[in-house]
């Protein structure tokens, strides 16, 4: 965001230099940083998916891991606790951390301390996605090509949503979880602009800070699509048929309850492109939403050789 | 120190001589030593990355006396040995002893085995405090101290304090009136803490683990501010020893040896209130310590004031030291489960060995 990017990396003379993160804190980088722990899932994919994936030398603990080399960087941090020590022993000169309480604020103000840079990243919106991606190329020297990975995004993004706009806007509920009560997207929330962007209309709690849905409000707003984000989690069409009170709403009338992958729809991160098309193409099974082809070439150039570590410089 | 212990002690205890008795207290306190020494050693030398003993030592060497022995180590080595682990483990001592000082004097005070550090409301208090911390909005930070730490400080001493004043209206003897007040306080602002947690969404983490106790953020610069009220606190406490013992007698009996009850009462809560708040500041709340860790040591050497604190003080940080080591060597699980895993049976098995007289 300060350093202006060149289109030449290498030749870039953009440390020392200071970033403001999402959280507003100033955070200084004296030089390129080589020795990164990215304390966020949507962080260690970006972090490959900007060539960089070999100079992650720890990451917080993730059931999903994504791209497949990155399971082999040892883990420093699970849901709820992390291990500082650990860090400090790594030699860590970069820290990227969740904001919003995804990582847990006292240990984030503990590194800061010890005199380890944290870049604490929360993104509430879609745009804030692209900007977090662009802020993590910038802290690691790599902000043209975050740039690249960005406007390709973006293309993506335009493309499904010029698809689906003239099409009708079927009610979605996008099941969470709801194992005890039920949640779905708060208002104004990443996952309702998902929704929204992919042709559909999500159904929201009424509130912006609040996730969970009573089933009456749920009935009365009466789903056309049901989608399982929980799949992953054993939810399947006819567990959700047999739910008490379910079989009046016309999508479980209508057969209309799919799973979908939520790790690529909430995870804000590289992939989210497609998350997008996924979410559209089940909300739209019938309308011609834009394949994963053209895109893929025209990213490849960025996130192509990411994917695996050895083609990195 | 240990006058009179024996006299105290004996007859509940089914000693086998005074002598015995007399060398009881002095057996348990070198032990004790002995178990701080070990746990500050294992402590600083154990952690998830391996620093050889001669490294750690040099670095210690190095940063206490400005001794060089000859070796090298990285940055990386030196903040991990001293800006994180030496703090922590000695912040796990000093909260052990405030936890079990003020611990022994509520129990004392109260006459009341089942009375802790938290009994009349600091647990709730603290607890409110932080979480009402964690809810609002503001990331301020001064000297180490986040809000997290000042809210739970003053919310602990606010609790004892209202507490305290409730209790002295109406016409209950005032133990059982303080008892009740604190019961009745404590409620409220556990539904306090319930709502405060309802609407934390995110943050609930922060509150949970902040109810669950830890050293894992210790600093030199809490640690400081922790101490020092911790021993100041104690160090008067345990200056008022034989007040505590007429206490323990019996308000008449008390009265009849001259004790101003109800001043002193007064002044010792403010003392073991202003320990636990300097405590559960600096770790959350971590259970078991104060309840237990008096107890055990009245069935070794008896009831006497002035040899049960200093050896509940020395208990106590030991128990919180090995304890916390074991909670970081498990992979960061809450301190206040192993303290009660280690505690709970050594204490039934101390129950068990003492059926007969045992008696605060």
């Amino acid at each position: 965001m300060t350093a202006t990017p060149s289109p030449s990396p290498s030749a870039v003379p953009a440390f020392p230099t200071t970033l403001t993160d999402d959280e507003g804190t100033a955070v200084k980088l004296t030089a390129e940083p080589h020795k990164i722990v990215s304390l966020t899932p949507s962080a260690t994919e970006t972090l490959f998916a900007l060539g960089v994936g070999d100079r992650v030398v720890g990451k917080v603990e993730d059931l999903s891991v994504y791209p497949p080399a990155a399971a082999a960087i040892p883990d420093v941090a699970k849901f709820g606790s992390v291990d500082v020590e650990k860090i400090v022993g790594l030699g860590t000169d970069l820290v990227i951390a969740g904001g919003n309480s995804f990582n847990p604020p006292d240990k984030i103000a503990q590194l800061r301390t010890l005199g380890v840079p944290v870049v604490v990243l929360y993104a509430p919106d879609i745009p804030t996605v692209f900007s977090d991606i662009e802020l993590i190329g910038t802290a690691v020297g790599k902000a043209a090509e975050a740039k690249d990975l960005t406007t390709s995004m973006k293309a993506g993004f335009d493309q499904i949503q010029a698809a689906t706009t003239a099409l009708p806007k079927p009610r979605v509920f996008y099941e969470l979880d709801a194992s005890q009560k039920i949640y779905t997207a708060a208002d104004n929330s990443f996952l309702a602009a998902m929704i929204v962007l992919a042709g559909g209309s999500p159904i929201t709690t009424g509130s912006t800070t609040n996730f969970e849905i009573p089933l009456e409000t749920l009935i009365t707003k009466d789903p056309e699509i049901i989608l399982l984000g929980d799949a992953a989690y054993g939810t399947t069409a006819d567990i959700v048929a047999a739910r008490p009170g379910w079989k009046v709403m016309t999508a479980v009338k209508a057969k209309a309850i799919k799973p979908v992958d939520d790790v690529i729809i909430t995870r804000p991160g590289p992939r989210l492109v497609e998350g997008l098309r996924a979410l559209a193409a089940a909300i739209h099974p019938d309308a011609n939403v834009p394949s994963a082809a053209p895109e893929a070439s025209s990213g490849a150039a960025t996130a192509g050789p990411a994917m695996s570590p050895s083609a990195a410089p | 120190m240990a006058t009179g212990s024996g006299a105290l002690a004996s007859p509940s205890l089914r000693l086998g001589s005074i002598g015995r008795a007399r060398r009881r207290p002095l057996i348990l306190a070198a032990a004790g030593a002995i178990a701080l020494v070990v746990a500050l050693v294992l402590g600083v030398g154990l952690g998830t990355v391996a620093i050889s003993p001669l490294d750690t030592l040099a670095i210690l060497a190095h940063r206490l006396v400005g001794l060089d022995l000859g070796r090298t180590w990285t940055p990386a080595m030196e903040t991990i040995v001293w800006d994180l682990r030496l703090p922590r483990v000695l912040t796990s001592m000093v909260v052990g002893v405030g936890l079990a000082v003020s611990g022994a004097t509520f129990q004392g005070l109260l006459r009341n085995p089942l009375a802790d550090p938290y009994v009349l409301g600091t647990a709730s208090g603290a607890a409110l405090g932080a979480a009402i911390a964690v809810v609002i909005p503001i990331r301020a930070t001064f000297l180490g101290f986040g809000l997290i730490h000042a809210l739970a400080f003053v919310g602990a001493l606010a609790a004892v304090f209202t507490v305290y004043r409730l209790s002295r209206i109406g016409g209950l003897s005032p133990l059982t009136s303080l008892l009740l007040t604190g019961y009745a306080v404590g409620s409220l602002l556990a539904a306090g803490l319930a709502m405060a947690m309802y609407l934390s969404g995110a943050a609930l983490r922060q509150i949970f683990s902040y109810l669950l106790g830890g050293f894992d953020t210790a600093a030199w610069s809490q640690l400081g501010a922790a101490a020092t009220l911790v021993a100041a606190g104690s160090v008067l406490i345990l200056l008022r020893a034989r007040t505590l013992n007429g206490l323990l007698l019996g308000e008449e009996a008390a009265v009849h040896l001259g004790v101003n009850v109800g001043r002193e009462r007064a002044i010792l809560l403010a003392l073991a209130s202003l320990v636990t708040a300097a405590a559960v500041a600096v770790s959350g709340l971590i259970g078991f310590v104060g309840l237990v860790v008096p107890h055990v040591v009245r069935l070794i050497v008896g009831p006497n004031a002035r040899v049960v604190l200093p050896l509940a003080a020395l208990g106590g940080a030991a128990l919180l030291a090995f304890a916390d080591l074991a909670a970081r060597l498990l992979g960061e699980i809450p301190v206040g489960v192993v303290t009660a895993v280690i505690g709970a049976p050594f204490f039934l098995f101390l129950l068990r060995r003492s059926r007969s007289g045992y008696e605060l």
